[in-house]
Order: structure tokens, then C-alpha cells, then sequence
């Protein structure tokens, strides 16, 4: 049976798309399953850097597309998981350089090999995001809990449903100390904004830039506080009913114990 | 025959050259259309002349492609004909004495290699594979840059309005000139040619250059070098900061995983079918 | 401690008309970086509003074609009636679509439509925009989408300078110099380095001022430490810039009073000391 194909999208840029797209893609490689991501962000490509393969890099996604190279020859598999790989964007490019019916040929034709594609997508909605989308049978939205990051993901939400794409939603980068004293958003005002199902619940953390910097997903470090969260995503996108974890009406003590649990 | 030494082209005819050489030497002229603008010339005939009016047309071509033949070398009875075509009669003709166009003189790699090019590893599952069973067929990895393309999309965007500039693409094809660039590419641009590729500026991460010569970077090379990419095994590349996203020379590529913080301006090349790094001022470009 | 002056500024004066002597043109500045979320509409907002209080009078322009935000920032989305495209598309005058500032009176907007698409706006329409802009404000500054399609070539078309806004991230650095290499030559863009956390940059997890500048090779206008005050102000729809007691606030003045052509000294961020918010404002003068 053919693997899903999910794009990861928000309209905001910033929100943590590509910092989602290779943690849930590691998380899912960790759990055995055989992952592809795809970077659609041609020009500026960021998912190689993420995961610390941008020097191994020989073909590109318009390499394929335009038939210079074979699939198999573009894929840059992962030095930690054998069953990760990586199809880089091209950087000297720009979005135009691949239309929707060849973003949908070329994502089927991976999914015929893997369980799961991942599809990066870049932000804003021009023709960037259709081509990301125009491959994908699902969706994974990600937003802040910040008015102007919800307001887009509306947007996106709206895109979605208008394609028939089945999508659920990621919460990144919550505080719960701001959350707790009113200065930020919950969790509830943000679904009852956007109305779609919450994948999951991602604390801000500081270590985070510091990953993506190195080019070492979180996912790989026990020590990680993100780290079971992300996998705690991975096992509830594979069909697993975990329930998420309340962050914000707590007492600072078992505030900070719940947010090793949080998801 | 058309030769080149130090004090300018010559125009060869053998002794029983006729004038089909003529029509020879102008295709070949026509190859390089501007590759000879301004050199001067002379002709060598190592025989009798060639028919009057066959050589005028010739000379008419020749000045078309802005060589300057100003002299005849040949045997006394030559003179006149010289002065039939209002050119200087220089007398017997030279010994040769340099090599033949196109040739290059072999390089000699004379190098103790640093510790990091013994650290250079090329990990590319499944590529590397390609690149093996590509070679054994003679082909190249790479895709050789697609000039035609290239130069249509420069000229498209000639003519486009106040918009963004494209990526950077420099195309000469067919003639192996040497690109100069003065200024930092940032990422995202490329420069394609065939022939050498010098920066004067930085080469950021994301930016590329693919040459079928060499690459020179008088500047910190940061993002990916590709020289000798029609095959040349022989090319280099040099910068004054070596630390190269990836590097390739001809159907080789390496990347350092090491982060490696290059001290003193190095090169690159193929030694042993593996790409080789050694400070510049050891083994230079020679 | 500079007191921040506050003048109330007679309205927008009209074009002038016939033989008055004609006013130089207003600057035409995008505010721009490639990737998303580094903090465009913030800048854009809060530099605008620094310059109005300096007594500029500053236009803002949203070219976010669908994902409209500076609005939001400035909390006027419930006061913008009409937006670019409908002036572009000439279903409104520009002075019914011009929404003044509700915190400083010598500041507009010019909000971006939000049920449209930035394939909508032509390059032409922006630049005749912008001009009619420049004729009337001396400060107009464009807030730019990220990427690098059709909304960001809208967004450039028209201008003349242009803010690069970068986080210390290796992305965020890759992603502008990509937007720098793909900007006009001569228009030397200045480089803003925002959400700086000096303390994470001591313990080597963060890029520092330097490494950014080391790919970048921009002249700095501004380093913006990162404070969650930010957040809040967002939210509120009050621009952090007109906080006096924010060292966030005062990192943006400085660029204001830097652009009005004021003798600033040059940005500096130390690391090596501890407790550096509370040197701060010895650092950059402004508090």
C-alpha cells in the first residue's frame, strides 16, 4: 500500500515548519517507518541545513522534475536513520521552476516506496505552497499562539478544506508561565479559532535554534524536553489516541513535570 | 596550419598546400569568432604562393576577424607577391619554435598534502555508486550546464521591467575564455562558463560555480565549486579561505565533515581519483 | 534619560499643486529578509512609529497580499475601511484608505487586502503607488512578505532602499543573503539583527553579531535583543517602540534616529559581560 503523503504548511513564516517537518520525520524513522521529506522551498532551501546533510548534497528536486537525474540519485539518506531520506530543494532556482501536476507525479512516486512523505512547505500561499500542496493527500498546520500566526493559519485552513485535504494541527512554541498569566493565548482560544484537531502541543524551547544550527534534530538527544513530545506526535499521526496534555491551569510544580509529558 | 607563439599567430602553407587550406583555416577562424580580435599575424609559405585572388579573399577574412597580418615569410620570390598585397616582406621563414594551439603542458603535482585532505571523505550513498558506473562508461556525473537555456533565460531577462535580477548566469559558449567576476555571490546565485571561473569577492553558502577550467576565489569560497565539470580531471580549484559547502572536480566530490577553519590560502585537485587539498603555496596551480 | 518628543503634527498636507515649490520626495524603504517570522511586520511598525514621534511623517504599507499583519500590530485592523488594492483597482481614494495611527498622529497605514491574491498587484501599480506615497510622506515604508515571488518583486518595485531583517539563525542568514543577492545593486540595504540573546550567544547557542556579518556583509543599523515584552506588545496592537522603559523599544528608536540622519553611534552589542540588560541603556544611550 502506497505511504501517506502529508504537507506540512502554516502561511506564516517562521512558526517552526521546517523544525516540525525533520523532528516528525526522525521521530518517525526512529519508530522503524521508512520517511521521505521533501523540501518544496525552491530558492530557499532550509531542511538540508536542519539536518545537517546540505554538503552532501549532488541533485535536487528540479533535477528530478526536468528528468537530469533519477529520484534514487536526488535521495540523500540520513547518517543517523537508515530509513530517513532527504529530497533537497535547489537553491539557484525559483518556484516556477516545477508546476502542481509534476509536485504530484513526483510525490506519488515516492510514496509507492515509503510509508511517509513529509512535504516541506514554504510560507506565505503564492505558487510555492500550491506546488507543496498540490502533492499531499493531508495536512499538518502549525501556528504560534499569536494572533497574526493564527490569522494565517486560518488562511491555510481555509486553502485546505477548499482542496478536500483532511488536516489536523500543531500548537508550537507555547509558554505556559505567559499562557498562565494572561499574556499569551491558550490553547483553547487557538481552537476555537482555527476549529481543527490539535496533533500536538509544542513548548518554546530554548535549545531549539541551537539544533537547528548543528543540524541535529532534537529527536536524537534522550536529554532533548522535546523530544518525547515530538515522538508522542509521531505515534498519535500513526493512529494512536494519546490525549494532550493540559499546560496551563496547573501550579507552577506540576507545571514543570507535566511539560515532560506535554504533546 | 595556424599556430600561436609569443610575437603573434601564424598562417602556415605547406609546400603543396592549396586552396581548399584556405577555406580550412577560414571555418576554423570562424569557430572562435573574437577569440584572435587584435592579435597580429603573419603567413609562412613554405612553398609556392597561393593563387592571387584566392589569398586577397582570404586576407579580407582574415581582417574581418580583427587580426592584424601585416607580413609574408617565404622564399625571395615571394616579394612581389608581398607587395601585390600591400603586405611586408620579412624574408626567409622561422624556425618554429613553441607548441601548437591547444595543447597544455602536462601538470606536475608536487605537493605534501595537509591533514585534512587526508580526512576528506565523500559520502554519498547511491551517488557515488552513479558517478563509478558513469565513469567506466566515460560519461560525467553532472549534468554539463545547459548554456542554451541559460542564455535564453538572460536574454528574457534583458528585456524584462524594473523587476529582480534572475540568478547570475554568464554564458560564452564556445569560446574558453576566462570569467572574471569582481563582487560577493550570494547565495542562490551561479555562475556557469566554459573556461575558467576567478572571483575577486566571496563565494557565500548557496551560491555556485561550475567551470569546465579552473576556479579561482580571491576570496572565501563558502558554497560549491564545480571545476573540470566537462571531465577536465586536471582542473583546480584555489581560494584564500578553502571551505567549500561541497567541492567537485571533472566526476569527483568531496565534502568536509570536519569543521575545519582554513588558515592560509589552499587548492584543490585530484589526486589518485580523490579530490586532495594542499596549501596553495606549496603546490601553487601548476 | 532622553525624554521622547512628541509633536502633534498638523494632517497629512495635499500634493502640492501649480507653482508652490515642490517638496523632495519622502524615502521609499523596504523592510525585508527572505525568511518568514524573523520579525518584518515588527520592525516595520516599530520604526515607523519611532520616526513619527520623531515628527516624520511616515507612511506604512503592507504589500502581504492574504496575509495581512501590520494591521494587526498596529491595532487598526477594526479602523481599515479600504486597501491597496482597492486604490490600486481605483475603487477608493487613497485618503479614504490611509487609516492614521491611533497612538502617534504623524503616522498612517496602508493595509494590504486580505481576501485577494499577491498575483493580483502588478509591478506597474505598486511603483505609481508608491509615488503618489512619496509625494505626500517623508518616511514610506514597505512591509515585504517573506520568500521571494511575486509578493516580494511587488514589494521592492518602488522602493529605493531596503532594511534586511535577520535573526541570528543559520536559515535566517542563508535566507537574506539570498533576498540581498536578488535586490538592486546600488541601493545598499542596511542590516537590522533582531531577537539577539546575548547570553545564549556567551554559551556558543546562538550566532553572534559577527558570524551574522560575516556571510552578510551589511552595514548594521540596528542589533533588537529578544524580550517576550515583544510578544505582548504585539497582541495589545501598541508598538513596543513607544515603551520608554524597553530596552527592545529604545534598540528600535535608535534605528529611527539613525534613518532621520541623527549622529548615532554605531550599534555595538558586548557579550562578554553578565547582566547585560541591565547595561543596556548605558550601551545604546537612548533609555
Amino acid at each position: 500500500m502506497a505511504g501517506r503523503r502529508i504537507v506540512i504548511t502554516s502561511g506564516k513564516g517562521g512558526v517552526g515548519k521546517t523544525t516540525t517537518t525533520a523532528n516528525l520525520g526522525a521521530a518517525l524513522a526512529k519508530r522503524g517507518y521508512k520517511v521521505v521529506l521533501v523540501d518544496t522551498d525552491i530558492g530557499l532551501r532550509n531542511l538540508d541545513l536542519v539536518l545537517g546533510v546540505e554538503k552532501r548534497i549532488v541533485f535536487d528536486l528540479v533535477e528530478v522534475v526536468e528528468g537530469r537525474c533519477q529520484v534514487r540519485q536526488a535521495l540523500i539518506r540520513d547518517k543517523r536513520f537508515t530509513s530517513l531520506h532527504l529530497l533537497p530543494a535547489a537553491q539557484t532556482r525559483d518556484k516556477t521552476a516545477v508546476s502542481e501536476a509534476q509536485m504530484d507525479a513526483l510525490i506519488g512516486e515516492l510514496a509507492e516506496e515509503a510509508d511517509f512523505v513529509l512535504i516541506d512547505c514554504p510560507a506565505g500561499i503564492e505558487h510555492g505552497f500550491r506546488n507543496a500542496v498540490a502533492g499531499a493527500r493531508e495536512g499538518i498546520v502549525v501556528t504560534t499562539p499569536e494572533v497574526s500566526a493564527i490569522r494565517d493559519a486560518d488562511r491555510v485552513v481555509g486553502k485546505l478544506k477548499e482542496r478536500g485535504l483532511p488536516h489536523t494541527l500543531i500548537v508550537n512554541r507555547i509558554r505556559p508561565e505567559m499562557v498562565a498569566s494572561g499574556e499569551m493565548m491558550t490553547v483553547d482560544d487557538v481552537r476555537d479559532v482555527l476549529r481543527t484537531e490539535i496533533l500536538g502541543i509544542i513548548p518554546d524551547d530554548e535549545e531549539v535554534i541551537d539544533t537547528t544550527n548543528r543540524g541535529e534534530p532534537l529527536v536524537l538527544d534522550p536529554n532533548q524536553r522535546l523530544a518525547p513530545i515530538y515522538l508522542k506526535i509521531a505515534r498519535r499521526l500513526e493512529g494512536e489516541k494519546i490525549p494532550l496534555t493540559r499546560l496551563e491551569s496547573q501550579t507552577f510544580l506540576t507545571k514543570l513535570f507535566s511539560i515532560w509529558k506535554a504533546g | 596550419m595556424l599556430r600561436g607563439t609569443k610575437s603573434g599567430l601564424e598562417f602556415v602553407f605547406a609546400a603543396d598546400a592549396g586552396d581548399a587550406v584556405l577555406s580550412d583555416l577560414t571555418a576554423r577562424l570562424s569557430e572562435r569568432p573574437d577569440f584572435y580580435r587584435g592579435s597580429r599575424a603573419t603567413a609562412i609559405f613554405q612553398g609556392a604562393p597561393l593563387e592571387s585572388d584566392a589569398f586577397a579573399g582570404f586576407l579580407d577574412t582574415v581582417r574581418a576577424h580583427g587580426i592584424d597580418l601585416h607580413g609574408v615569410y617565404g622564399a625571395a620570390e615571394l616579394g612581389p607577391f608581398a607587395e601585390r598585397h600591400a603586405l611586408a616582406y620579412l624574408g626567409e621563414p622561422p624556425r618554429p619554435v613553441v607548441t601548437s594551439l591547444g595543447q597544455r603542458r602536462p601538470r606536475k603535482v608536487v605537493a605534501a598534502l595537509t591533514e585534512r585532505a587526508r580526512s576528506l571523505e565523500a559520502d554519498f550513498a547511491g551517488a557515488r555508486e552513479d558517478i563509478a558506473r558513469r565513469r567506466a562508461r566515460g560519461e560525467t556525473s553532472v549534468a554539463k550546464p545547459d548554456f542554451a537555456k541559460a542564455a535564453a533565460i538572460r536574454a528574457g531577462a534583458a528585456s524584462a521591467g524594473p523587476t529582480v535580477a534572475p540568478p547570475v548566469l554568464t554564458v560564452t559558449p564556445g569560446t574558453p575564455a576566462t570569467l572574471y567576476h569582481r563582487g560577493t555571490l550570494r547565495g542562490g546565485q551561479i555562475l556557469q562558463q566554459i573556461g575558467n571561473i576567478v572571483v575577486v569577492g566571496d563565494v557565500n553558502p548557496g551560491a555556485e560555480l561550475v567551470a569546465s577550467g579552473d576556479i579561482l576565489v580571491f576570496g572565501a569560497l563558502r558554497g560549491t565549486a564545480h571545476a573540470g565539470a566537462q571531465g577536465d580531471t586536471a582542473a583546480r580549484v584555489a581560494a584564500l579561505e578553502l571551505a567549500p559547502t561541497q567541492l567537485r572536480i571533472a566526476t569527483c566530490i568531496a565534502a568536509d565533515d570536519v569543521k575545519h577553519k582554513a588558515r592560509e590560502p589552499e587548492v584543490a585537485f585530484i589526486r589518485d581519483e580523490r579530490i586532495a587539498i594542499a596549501p596553495y603555496a606549496k603546490a601553487g596551480l601548476r | 534619560m532622553e525624554a521622547i518628543e512628541t509633536e502633534i503634527t498638523a494632517p497629512v498636507p495635499e500634493a502640492p499643486v501649480g507653482d508652490q515649490p515642490v517638496a523632495p520626495l519622502g524615502r521609499a524603504i523596504v523592510i525585508t529578509s527572505g525568511k518568514g517570522g524573523v520579525g518584518k511586520t515588527t520592525t516595520t511598525a516599530n520604526v515607523g512609529a519611532a520616526l513619527a514621534a520623531l515628527g516624520k511623517r511616515v507612511v506604512l504599507v503592507d504589500a502581504d497580499v492574504g496575509l495581512r499583519n501590520l494591521d494587526i500590530v498596529l491595532g487598526l485592523e477594526a479602523r481599515v475601511k479600504y486597501h491597496v488594492l482597492d486604490v490600486i483597482e481605483n475603487k477608493a481614494e487613497l485618503d479614504d484608505a490611509l487609516v492614521r495611527d491611533k497612538n502617534v498622529d504623524s503616522l498612517y497605514l496602508l493595509a494590504a487586502a486580505q481576501t485577494r491574491e499577491k498575483e493580483d498587484v502588478s509591478t506597474e501599480a505598486m511603483i505609481g503607488l508608491i509615488e503618489q506615497l512619496r509625494a505626500r510622506f517623508e518616511f514610506v515604508l514597505i512591509d515585504c512578505p517573506a520568500g521571494i515571488e511575486t509578493g516580494f518583486r511587488n514589494a521592492i518595485a518602488g522602493a529605493g532602499h531596503a532594511i534586511v531583517v535577520c535573526t541570528p539563525e543559520v536559515s535566517a542568514v542563508r535566507d537574506a543573503d539570498r533576498v540581498v543577492g536578488l535586490l538592486p545593486h546600488d541601493w545598499k540595504p542596511e542590516l537590522v539583527v533582531n531577537r539577539l540573546r546575548p547570553a545564549l550567544v556567551r554559551k556558543g547557542k546562538m550566532l553572534s553579531v559577527e558570524d551574522v556579518d560575516a556571510i552578510l556583509r551589511l552595514p548594521l543599523l540596528g542589533v533588537i535583543p529578544d524580550e517576550p515584552g515583544i510578544i505582548i506588545a504585539t497582541n495589545k496592537g501598541r508598538p513596543i517602540a513607544l515603551d520608554e522603559h524597553s530596552p527592545v523599544g529604545a534598540a528600535y528608536r535608535q534605528i529611527a534616529s539613525r534613518l532621520a540622519g541623527n549622529d548615532v553611534p554605531p550599534p555595538t552589542v558586548k557579550v562578554a559581560e553578565p547582566g547585560f540588560f541591565s547595561k543596556f541603556g548605558s550601551l545604546f544611550g537612548g533609555r
